[in-house]
């Protein structure tokens, strides 16, 4: 099949903003409220295998945007289902009844954007030890801010700067 | 019996790397465990956001040691998507000739692991010295060992040096030379069979649940391959069939290793046969470096790398640098839930083996 024809079978989803990005990638944009009913009909369409979940912060539109990189082996294709939070309210469901390993993806997008999953039983530290600032892929979390505040105050003695 | 809780690593034999793991054992049998990533986190996808388009390779190459082309090659690769351009023929022959090699190192690296966490040492000797032959031949041909910064987006940096071929093929019949005592002393060994036949067995449907990718899917009778499924580089050229395996135990694992190990020589030969062929020269197309735009838009690439799929997303929002780059490391899956699950009702001597027998890379998972 070709990527024209699967984006109009997805295109029957309500809501659904399909469009064929290149050769073996589609990208699928629906509401929100939409994502996991999104996810559970592409899902049953063949693109069975979650490989990833990407998290991108669109800090001007003030929103957070989560994409859940499908594919599928009988077809050969990739579906990026894309969804939007707001930033002020990061929260959303987790997928992990559709695909059990969105747990660690979760988990990692909950420590590094700090994005709440509801019913993810396991949003526990992952990478980051003690980490009490500002989620780090955050586009306003400042990176050379933070290693001026935390390296600058150790004595050259120990290994600081002069 | 009491049970005991045991931090296991984040220094032990059982890794290419520090990662640790937290078991609860009783007697010696793992009741419980939690795998402690983050000793590796060395913030690239924060980083790359601050660097031009051409400066992702010196950085990137860093997130898997062992197999630092692949790295290089999915980044260069999402890159070259979204802006459009295909890489010359030549360059993609080098490239899939750089990743291959990198392969052939990788295993080299494994078999080495794996021997060494079960005490075969002279494995782990003779392995590591096998694989500096393949860094002398990637330091002639790009000027360093281990992370080589040779892919670009564009192609490879520049074209193999004259009669680099045929050393490859020197090093390739030597290696195919080597896999037979490797038979011997080791894929025959009685310690080997013992530790690793029906231990920790994976089956297919729990694979495809967990989406697991690679040479461990592969050794549960899954055939998949981002080489053949989302082919790019050389591969759709090159003449291979895919190798699979039933069983899904340790044994599996390694032995899939073993004759991808032949297979990637094969590949090899095909490549360096084909490159003598070929007009010398065009190898990559080069942009500005400094005020290269690419346009907005996002791209995933993924490659199959010795441990499974690697993938990048990057997305643009038309700049000189990545908006953001998003590592999908293949260890993320078998390293973390997959392992946590498979150590239960191991023995203690296992989880250090069982770690290199999936072939857990910590920093793909940390980054």
């Amino acid at each position: 099949m070709s990527e024209q024809e699967i984006a109009e079978r997805i295109a029957k989803f309500p809501g659904a903003d399909v469009e064929v990005l290149r050769k073996g990638q589609i990208a699928v944009k629906v509401p929100a409220e939409k994502g996991h009913d999104a996810a559970a009909y592409l899902k049953k369409m063949g693109f069975a295998h979650l490989v990833a979940v990407e998290y991108v912060d669109w800090i001007k539109e003030n929103e957070f945007e989560l994409v859940y990189n499908l594919f599928s082996y009988k077809m050969k294709m990739r579906a990026f289902l894309k969804v939007r939070i707001p930033r002020d309210k990061p929260e959303y469901i987790t997928f992990m009844d559709l695909w059990p390993i969105a747990m660690t993806h979760e988990r990692e997008a909950h420590e590094m954007m700090g994005i709440v999953f509801r019913k993810n039983p396991n949003l526990t530290p992952f990478i980051l030890e003690d980490w009490k600032n500002l989620p780090p892929m955050r586009k306003d979390f400042d990176s050379r801010k933070y290693v001026k505040d935390k390296y600058d105050s150790i004595p050259f003695a120990e290994g600081g700067e002069q | 019996m009491k049970e005991v809780d045991l931090f296991f690593g984040p220094q032990h034999p059982g890794i290419t790397g520090n990662f640790s793991v937290r078991v609860k054992i009783d007697g010696d049998t793992v009741v419980k465990a939690q795998a402690i990533p983050g000793f590796l986190h060395r913030g690239f996808e924060k980083l790359m956001e601050m660097r031009h388009w051409m400066q992702g390779p010196p950085l990137i190459c860093r997130i898997c040691v062992p197999d630092a082309d692949h790295s290089e090659t999915g980044y260069s690769m999402a890159v070259e998507r979204l802006a459009g351009i295909e890489v010359p023929e030549r360059g993609k022959y080098i490239r899939a000739l750089t990743l291959e090699m990198s392969r052939l190192s990788a295993y080299l690296f494994y078999f080495a692991g794996y021997g060494g966490s079960i005490g075969l040492y002279t494995i782990a000797q003779w392995a590591i010295g096998d694989r500096d032959y393949l860094l002398d031949l990637y330091e002639e041909l790009t000027g360093a060992r281990v992370y080589h910064i040779f892919n670009f987006p564009g192609g490879p940096r520049w074209d193999t040096p004259e009669g680099f071929e045929d050393r490859v093929d020197k090093v390739m019949d030597y290696l195919e030379k080597r896999l037979k005592e490797y038979d011997k002393l080791y894929f025959n060994n009685m310690v080997f069979l013992k530790r690793s036949q029906d231990v920790a067995v994976m089956k297919k449907s729990y694979a495809e649940k967990m989406e697991v990718t690679g040479p461990n899917a592969r050794a549960t009778g899954w055939a998949i391959d981002v080489r053949k499924d989302d082919p790019y580089a050389a591969y759709p050229d090159l003449d291979f069939e895919l190798i699979t395996q039933d069983e899904g135990d340790s044994y599996a694992r390694v032995m899939q290793r073993r004759l991808e190990f032949q297979q990637s020589i094969d590949l090899v030969r095909q490549i360096t046969k084909k490159l003598r062929s070929m007009p010398r020269g065009n190898v990559r197309l080069i942009p500005n470096a400094l005020h290269w735009k690419i346009p907005r838009g996002e791209a995933y690439a993924a490659v199959e790398s010795s441990k499974g799929e690697l993938g990048y997303y990057v997305v643009s929002d038309g700049g000189i640098s990545p908006y953001r780059m998003q590592v999908r490391g293949p260890s993320i899956s078998h390293g973390v839930q997959v392992y946590e699950e498979m150590i239960v009702g191991q023995r203690l001597a296992d989880v250090a083996a069982l770690m290199f027998s999936l072939d857990v890379c910590p920093p793909d998972i940390d980054r």
